[in-house]
C-alpha cells in the first residue's frame, strides 16, 4: 500500500553498493506548468551533465493542461528512448505534474527540475552526491543569488515566515532541483500547491533533508513581477502550511482557542450589562448586549466546528501514524 | 500493522516487551537498561526491551545503539521529535510480545515494580496503571496541576484510576491493537482504553526523583489538557453518534433563543409594541436560533465523516471477546 500517510517502516541506512553511478537509474521528472525555455536545449544540457556523471537516466517531461510539447521534442522523442512525454488534459498544477512524474518513472533516484535553466547543469553532481551522502532529499539553493532587492526582500520573508514554523531554515525552497529517493518522493503528503514547501514537508515527515548550493543560470536571473492575486494565494498557502503543521492532529487546540477568546469576551461583555441591569440602566435596546450574545454564540460555534476536526482525526488515527522511523538496531 | 521480520542475533519470539521512550537522556541510557535487565533477571520468559529515541539532539541514539549489543535489546530512531505519545505508539507497533510495559527512560519509575505488574494484569485485566506513591516531583509545579488534572479526568470519564500520568503500565497485545493513540493521548490512556472495553485496574508503584537530566514538562500544558479533555469526552462518549452531543448543545442553545422570545413578548404585551420594537432581544433570539441550527448540521458533518470511515472499515466494535 502507498495510500498517503503510510509509514515506512524503516529507512535505514542506503544499501551499500547501490548509489554508485552506473548500477542505478536516475529518473529525472520536468513538470511543464508555467516558465518554460526551449526544452530540447534542457534536456541536452542536463543530459549531457548526467552522461558525463556516468549516470544511467530517462527525463519525464509532464505537461499540464495548455501546454504541449514542441515538434523538436516530439520529434527527438521518437529517437531518444531517455524521453518520455506525458500530458494532462486539464490543468492540474505542479505538484500533481511531479506526482504523474513519479508515479511514471522507474528510477531509483528521483531529480525534480523545471522546465526553465534555473540552476547549472554543473549543479547535478553536488544534488546527487548529497543524496548518496545519506540526504533523503537534497534540494538545490541558489547561491550567488542575483536577482533584484524586491525579489531578494519578498525571498527573505517567505523563508523567514517558514522558517519559524519548522526547526530547520532554508534559503531556497522554491528553487525547483531536487534529487531525492524514490521512497521518499512516493511517500511525501503532496497536495494543492504543497510543492513550494516540499523542504519543510519533508522535514516535519522526519526525513533528513539536505540544502546544497548550485550557481544559478543566467536565464533565471530577472525581476519577477506578480499580481496581487499571487500574493494572496501565496498567503493562504503558507496559512494552510501553518495550520497542518502546528494542529493537523489538534484542531481544537486552534478553533478551541479562538472559541474560548470569543466567548470570554462575549461573557465580559454580557456581565458588565448584567451590572448595568442591577444597577437600574435599561440594557434590552442598547447595541452591546447583541454584540455579546454575538460573541457568546459565535464561540460556542467555534468549538464545535473544532470538535468535528477532532472527530475526523480521530477516525483517522488507527491509520497514520506520527512517527517515522529512521533506524533500527 | 505488520511487524518488522526478526533481526539476526535478537531475541525470537518474546513474551514480554519493555518499551521506554527517550528524549535526550543519553545519561539515563545505560543505567536504565541495566536496571530493566536486573529487575527482570528471574523473569523466565523471553523478553525485549525497546528503547525508542524520539529524536533526541545529544547522543542518546549513540548510547542506545551500544545497548543494543544485548541481544535482548532493541532501538528505534524516529525521523524527527514526535512526541512521547508518537514514541509510544513507535514501541507498541514493534513490540512482538504478549505483554507489552511501558515505562519513561528517565528512572524515576522503578523497573522492580514489573514483575508486580504483569502478576496484577495475569489475574485478567487488559491494562494495569501505575499508581506513584510518594511522588518526587515539584509540588506547586508538577504535583499540584496533575492532582488537579487527575480530578477532572476522573469525573469526566467515570473511569476510576487516581495516577493518569503514570508511565508505568502493563497492557495486553489485544488492548494495544484497538488503541490508536495521537497526539498527546498518553495522559488519557486509561479513559480511551475503558471506551474500547478494556479491563483496567491500578496498584501502587515506587517513584524515585531524578538523577540526570531535566524534565521535559512545565506548567504550560494546563491549557491544553483541558482542550484535550472536550475531546477526550468527545469522543468517548459520542464515538458511535455524534450528532446526539451536538444535538443536545443545540437544545440548550434553542432554549436560549425561547427565553429571549419570551421576554420580548413579555415587553410587546407590557410597553406595546411600538416601544418592543427598539429592543434587540429578537436579534438575540435570532443568533442563537441561527446557533442551534448550526450545531445540528456540524452534527450531520461528523455522522457524514463517521460513515465514511467507517463503511472502509469492519462494522463490528473491536472491543468484543468470547465469554465462553
Amino acid at each position: 500500500m502507498t495510500a498517503k500517510g503510510m509509514v515506512v517502516e524503516s529507512l535505514g541506512e542506503p544499501t551499500p553498493g547501490a548509489g554508485h553511478a552506473g548500477d542505478r537509474l536516475i529518473s529525472v521528472v520536468v513538470p511543464v506548468v508555467e516558465r518554460t525555455d526551449d526544452l530540447v536545449a534542457l534536456y541536452q544540457a542536463f543530459a549531457a551533465e548526467l552522461g558525463r556523471l556516468g549516470e544511467a537516466f530517462e527525463f519525464v517531461f509532464v505537461f499540464d493542461g495548455g501546454f504541449t510539447p514542441s515538434p523538436e521534442l516530439t520529434t527527438l522523442s521518437e529517437q531518444d528512448r531517455h524521453i518520455h512525454l506525458l500530458r494532462f488534459a486539464q490543468r492540474f498544477g505542479e505538484t500533481a505534474a511531479l506526482r504523474l512524474g513519479v508515479d511514471r518513472s522507474r528510477g531509483e533516484v528521483i531529480l525534480t527540475l523545471p522546465a526553465y535553466f534555473q540552476v547549472q547543469p554543473e549543479g547535478l553532481g553536488p544534488l546527487l552526491q548529497a543524496v548518496d551522502n545519506g540526504a533523503d532529499l537534497a534540494v538545490a539553493y541558489r547561491s550567488p543569488r542575483r536577482d533584484s532587492w524586491l525579489n531578494r526582500v519578498q525571498t527573505r520573508a517567505f523563508h523567514q515566515i517558514i522558517g519559524g514554523l519548522s526547526d530547520q531554515r532554508f534559503h531556497d525552497m522554491a528553487c525547483g532541483a531536487r534529487a531525492m529517493h524514490r521512497r521518499i518522493a512516493e511517500n511525501l503528503p503532496l497536495y494543492g500547491d504543497m510543492h513550494r514547501f516540499i523542504p519543510a514537508i519533508a522535514l516535519r515527515e522526519g526525513f533528513r533533508v539536505t540544502e546544497v548550493p548550485v550557481a544559478q543560470h543566467p536565464n533565471d536571473i530577472r525581476t519577477r513581477v506578480y499580481g496581487p492575486g499571487v500574493y494572496l494565494r501565496r498567503l493562504l498557502d503558507i496559512a494552510t502550511f501553518f495550520f497542518l503543521a502546528k494542529f493537523t492532529e489538534k484542531p481544537l487546540r486552534f478553533f478551541g482557542l479562538i472559541g474560548s477568546i470569543f466567548l470570554g469576551v462575549g461573557s465580559l461583555i454580557s456581565l458588565a450589562l448584567l451590572v448595568d441591569k442591577i444597577a437600574g440602566e435599561a440594557i434590552a435596546n442598547r447595541p452591546l448586549l447583541l454584540f455579546g450574545v454575538l460573541l457568546i454564540a459565535l464561540g460556542v460555534q467555534l468549538i464545535g466546528l473544532g470538535l468535528v476536526g477532532e472527530i475526523i482525526v480521530h477516525l483517522r488515527a488507527p491509520h497514520r501514524r506520527a512517527y517515522r522511523v529512521r533506524e533500527q538496531v | 500493522m505488520s511487524h518488522p521480520s526478526t533481526q539476526r542475533g535478537a531475541v525470537s519470539d518474546p513474551v514480554l516487551s519493555v518499551v521506554a521512550p527517550l528524549y535526550n537522556e543519553s545519561e539515563n541510557v545505560r543505567p536504565l537498561v541495566e536496571w530493566i535487565l536486573q529487575a527482570l533477571a528471574e523473569y523466565p520468559r523471553p523478553f525485549e526491551i525497546i528503547l525508542v529515541d524520539d529524536g533526541s539532539r545529544d547522543d542518546t541514539w549513540a548510547q542506545v545503539h551500544s545497548a543494543a549489543a544485548d541481544p535482548r535489546v532493541r532501538g528505534l530512531r524516529l525521523g524527527r521529535n514526535a512526541g512521547q505519545t508518537a514514541a509510544m505508539m513507535a514501541g507498541f507497533d514493534h513490540a512482538r510480545g504478549t505483554v507489552v510495559v511501558s515505562l519513561d527512560g528517565d528512572l524515576q519509575n522503578d523497573p522492580r515494580d514489573i514483575p508486580a505488574l504483569l502478576a496484577k494484569l495475569d489475574e485478567g485485566y487488559d491494562l494495569v496503571c501505575g499508581w506513584r506513591q510518594r511522588r518526587q516531583d515539584k509540588f506547586l509545579l508538577r504535583k499540584v496541576p496533575s492532582w488537579v488534572a487527575n480530578r477532572i479526568i476522573r469525573r469526566l470519564t467515570g473511569v476510576p484510576i487516581t495516577d493518569n500520568g503514570c508511565s508505568l503500565k502493563a497492557y495486553r497485545r489485544e488492548l494495544l491493537d484497538r488503541l490508536s493513540l495521537y497526539a498527546e493521548q498518553h495522559r488519557f490512556i486509561p479513559a480511551l482504553s475503558a471506551s474500547v472495553g478494556a479491563r483496567i485496574t491500578e496498584m501502587p508503584v515506587r517513584h524515585h526523583a531524578r538523577r540526570f537530566g531535566e524534565s521535559k514538562y512545565g506548567i504550560s500544558r494546563t491549557v491544553k489538557v483541558l482542550v484535550d479533555l472536550l475531546t477526550l469526552k468527545m469522543i468517548t462518549t459520542f464515538r458511535s453518534r455524534p450528532l446526539i452531543g451536538f444535538a443536545m448543545v443545540s437544545v440548550v442553545a434553542l432554549l436560549v433563543a425561547l427565553l429571549f422570545g419570551v421576554m420580548w413578548a413579555i415587553a410587546w404585551t407590557q410597553f406595546g409594541p411600538e416601544k418592543a420594537r427598539a429592543l434587540v432581544f429578537p436579534g438575540a433570539g435570532l443568533l442563537w436560533l441561527g446557533t442551534a441550527f448550526y450545531l445540528i448540521m456540524l452534527g450531520l458533518v461528523a455522522e457524514v465523516a463517521l460513515r465514511n470511515e467507517r463503511e472502509s472499515a469492519s462494522t463490528i466494535p473491536h472491543a468484543w471477546e468470547v465469554v465462553r
